[in-house]
């Protein structure tokens, strides 16, 4: 499913954020990625999500090297992939239902079934009402929601997620955790980067930990105890 | 909300209509397209005249007797035409009263009784035949061995020179054609790539939810096209009425020698072309400029 082979990244001429990564995540694997500031969270993320090419090793996802993409294949690969960004980037000047359904209309999808797919998923996610509003006029829980009904609408095979409750209640951020365990039920991959220990502990999931620019994998009890021993 | 997007809709997802980059781009353009305009009626324009200016002087002549002291010229006339009549290829010859010359150089000189007075020399105009040869240089030999003082003129000199005259502003605004095409591409690349570093977060979004190159692209295209065109409009009216007026005042100069410069259909029809050609022009350059700047992202 996803591969890194001694991968490492860095941009322009500058020094590398991401040093000989490896790492295999199994199709249908559910991980946290976790890190100080700066570690190169973001970095491995946007490898992930095919923002960025690595600048030396093999990155293959969905069976395919990257950089044996071509220009063309991109996209469609892009398609099978989720993003929920920090900081939302919604479309400030589209409406709630149009920011949802922006990648199912840009891959041609009826707009009968647009409709209809993105109404139900507003309705999960507790937006039903809020259909017609541009995100100016959300909050920052709500304009979270937005995002993820956004990643999600294409039932994508990897879900990466960028700090993905970190603008809402508990109560929501469970609701839309346990959305993201439901997804990974039916078989997505998903990579959830957080720095919410709360959340490593309630869930359960691997741990990736960022740690000078490489990556290091252990089972969230294991993390746990290296981070309550590092905090003392 | 429609997301349908074409030369007369909206930039869905970019909104590149609050770009204040672009908002001046159909001015330029319209002052780009008067110029054109102005360029494009010139070459039609001078173009037909010199066929007309051809046409009429190619198949005319004149016979100039050149004056002599205290002599008639009439019996020189009577006998200058009694030999042109008789050449072979010759339609039609007219000997000129004096009277007639004089009010020829009436617009010139002034009053056409005095210049009656004056030493002038007695023409003959002569019409050659449709589809007729006439070995003019032997013509003219002939008429001077048998009327001294005779002179054949053929107008080529002085057509040779209206022509060159003509064809250099044809040049001149050919050139013009170019230069205005080239400052519009410039003007129009410098919008487009402002446009894209203006509007990167949302083309970096709508690529990682799974956009193609060249659905950014058409957005960027129909707009800057859509803009071209509207924006050469008023450039083209203008330069129609500018047109107008000075074809107008030609027509009021009362140049007898040679006709004002009138459009032709063709050039009617290249003029309606230019806001589409320029909405092409702008749809190619947005395109290959928005492709080539996506290309360098991943």
């Amino acid at each position: 499913m996803i591969r890194f082979e001694n991968v490492g990244m860095r941009y322009g001429m500058g020094p590398e954020v991401l040093r000989d990564i490896n790492l295999h995540l199994k199709p249908g694997s559910f991980h946290f990625l976790t890190g100080p500031t700066g570690a190169g969270k973001s970095s491995l993320l946007k490898l992930l999500a095919l923002s960025h090419r690595p600048s030396r090793g093999l990155l293959s996802l969905f069976g395919q090297e990257v950089s044996t993409l071509g220009r063309k294949e991109l996209p469609s690969f892009r398609r099978k992939i989720g993003v929920v960004f920090q900081e939302f980037r919604l479309l400030d000047h589209l409406s709630t239902l149009d920011n949802v359904a922006l990648p199912l209309r840009i891959a041609g999808a009826d707009e009968d079934q647009v409709r209809k797919h993105v109404a139900e998923l507003l309705d999960w996610v507790g937006l039903g009402t809020q259909i017609d509003a541009k995100p100016p006029t959300l909050s920052g829980g709500e304009k979270q929601r937005v995002a993820i009904a956004r990643a999600v609408i294409n039932r994508p095979q990897l879900l990466i997620a960028d700090e993905p409750t970190g603008s809402m209640d508990p109560d929501m951020g469970l609701r839309l955790m346990h959305l993201f365990q439901e997804l990974n039920k039916i078989g997505t991959t998903v990579v959830i980067a957080t720095h919410d220990i709360g959340l490593i502990r309630k869930f359960s999931n691997p741990v990736m930990y960022l740690k000078d620019s490489t990556l290091h994998l252990s089972q969230s009890d294991e993390y746990l105890d290296q981070y309550h021993r590092s905090s003392l | 909300m429609s997301f349908r997007f074409g030369l007369f809709g909206k930039s869905a997802e970019l909104q590149l209509e609050k770009d204040a980059s672009s908002r001046y781009l159909p001015v330029v353009i319209s002052a780009m397209i008067f110029l054109a305009a102005l360029a494009l009626a010139g070459l039609f324009s001078i173009h037909t005249a010199v066929q007309d200016w051809s046409r009429a002087v190619s198949g005319n002549l004149t016979v100039e007797i050149a004056y002599e002291d205290g002599k008639s010229l009439d019996k020189k006339v009577a006998v200058a035409t009694d030999f042109l009549k008789s050449f072979p290829g010759i339609d039609n010859v007219r000997p000129l009263e004096s009277t007639e010359a004089a009010r020829m150089l009436e617009p010139y000189l002034g009053r056409s009784d005095i210049i009656a007075s004056l030493p002038l020399p007695r023409l003959i105009e002569v019409t050659i035949a449709e589809n007729s040869s006439v070995d003019l240089l032997a013509a003219a030999e002939k008429l001077a061995d048998a009327v001294p003082g005779a002179q054949l003129n053929t107008h080529r000199p002085w057509l040779d020179k209206m022509i060159l005259l003509a064809r250099s502003i044809q040049v001149l605004a050919g050139a013009i054609m170019v230069l205005v095409s080239i400052v519009t591409v410039i003007i129009v690349i410098f919008a487009a790539r402002t446009g894209m570093v203006m509007h990167q977060e949302i083309i970096e979004v709508l690529h990682l939810i799974g956009a193609q190159d060249h659905y950014i692209a058409r957005q960027f295209q129909d707009y800057y096209a859509r803009l071209s065109f509207l924006g050469s409009l008023p450039g083209l009216i203008l330069a129609i009425i500018v047109m107008q007026v000075l074809g107008f005042m030609a027509g009021q100069l009362e140049a007898s020698l040679i006709t004002a410069p009138t459009m032709i259909l063709e050039g009617w029809v290249a003029l309606a072309m230019l806001p589409p050609l320029v909405a092409l022009l702008t749809t190619t350059t947005v395109r290959w400029i928005v492709l080539g700047s996506l290309k360098r992202m991943m």
